[in-house]
């Protein structure tokens, strides 16, 4: 198994199955990826760059989803 | 009037939309009397707003950003307001927003916050950013919390109620979201910001 720290909890993937970028992630996840602000490692991905950005074993992803309202 | 902290005079706050989280925003942070507040929005007041935002009939049609002049200024006259009749995308806010030591994130629809969001993490690295994530609907008030994500970026909100069909914005739920971001500003302000600045 493949683990990832996401928002604080541990999430395991069967390694075929670890998604290969942010983008492939959030899908994954159901997450619309327009209202996330992501990090990894601590450092921002913009989100132009979610569909080039390689998913890692390992990794600490925080996954900020925004929700309409204000 | 006099500042509740006099540590706080320097202080620069932005405010990104004047809507329900703005709007109450700019209230509370103008009692307190910073040094100076920068307002953005691109909008006029519509009788759909006064549900919760700090806005009264006779200004339905003022430009939003007017009319939380004039209501500003009413609370505090000598208050330094700077007011940007504009609609922000990631290349004006840098611009907009320059010299703010934290920016609130008062918008509505949720690919707007994303946007500000990224903008001010990776193009203001001196800026702190206090945004806000679920507010919609009434009760569970105690749902309602403030995180800290990272070194700059503060987020408020339950992280689930989005506004819809049948979920109103409310301006008592509204209302506590707008008071929590107030109040890690300040909490910013006095921790982060709190030295002599010349």
């Amino acid at each position: 198994m493949a683990t990832l720290r996401i928002n604080g909890t541990d999430r395991e993937f069967p390694e075929e199955a670890l998604p290969a970028t942010l983008l492939d992630l959030l899908n994954t996840l159901q997450i619309d990826q327009a209202t996330v602000v992501a990090e990894i490692n601590g450092a921002i991905i913009e989100r132009k760059y979610f569909a080039q950005t390689p998913i890692q074993e390992g990794q600490s992803l925080e996954l900020v989803r925004f929700v309409g309202g204000g | 009037m006099t500042p509740v902290f006099f540590e706080l005079k320097n202080a620069v706050v932005g405010i990104a939309g004047l809507g329900g989280l703005g709007s109450n925003v700019a209230v509370a942070l103008t009692r307190l009397g910073p040094g100076r507040l920068i307002l953005a929005d691109f909008d006029g007041v519509e009788e759909s707003n006064l549900n919760r935002q700090q806005f009264f009939r006779d200004q339905v049609g003022m430009h939003k950003v007017d009319a939380t002049l004039v209501n500003l200024h009413r609370i505090q006259p000598e208050l330094d307001i700077v007011g940007h009749k504009v609609r922000l995308d990631p290349d004006n806010i840098p611009r907009v927003f320059e010299g703010c030591d934290v920016v609130a994130e008062c918008f509505d629809r949720s690919d707007q916050k994303q946007m500000l969001v990224e903008t001010v993490l990776t193009r203001m690295p001196e800026t702190f950013i206090v945004s806000v994530s679920g507010l919609a609907g009434y009760g569970r008030s105690n749902d309602i919390v403030t995180r800290r994500i990272s070194k700059r970026h503060i987020l408020v909100g339950d992280g689930e109620s989005a506004t819809g069909p049948g979920v109103p914005l409310t301006a008592a739920r509204v209302g506590i979201a707008a008071h929590h971001q107030a109040n890690a500003i300040i909490e910013i302000l006095m921790n982060e910001f709190n030295q002599p600045r010349f």
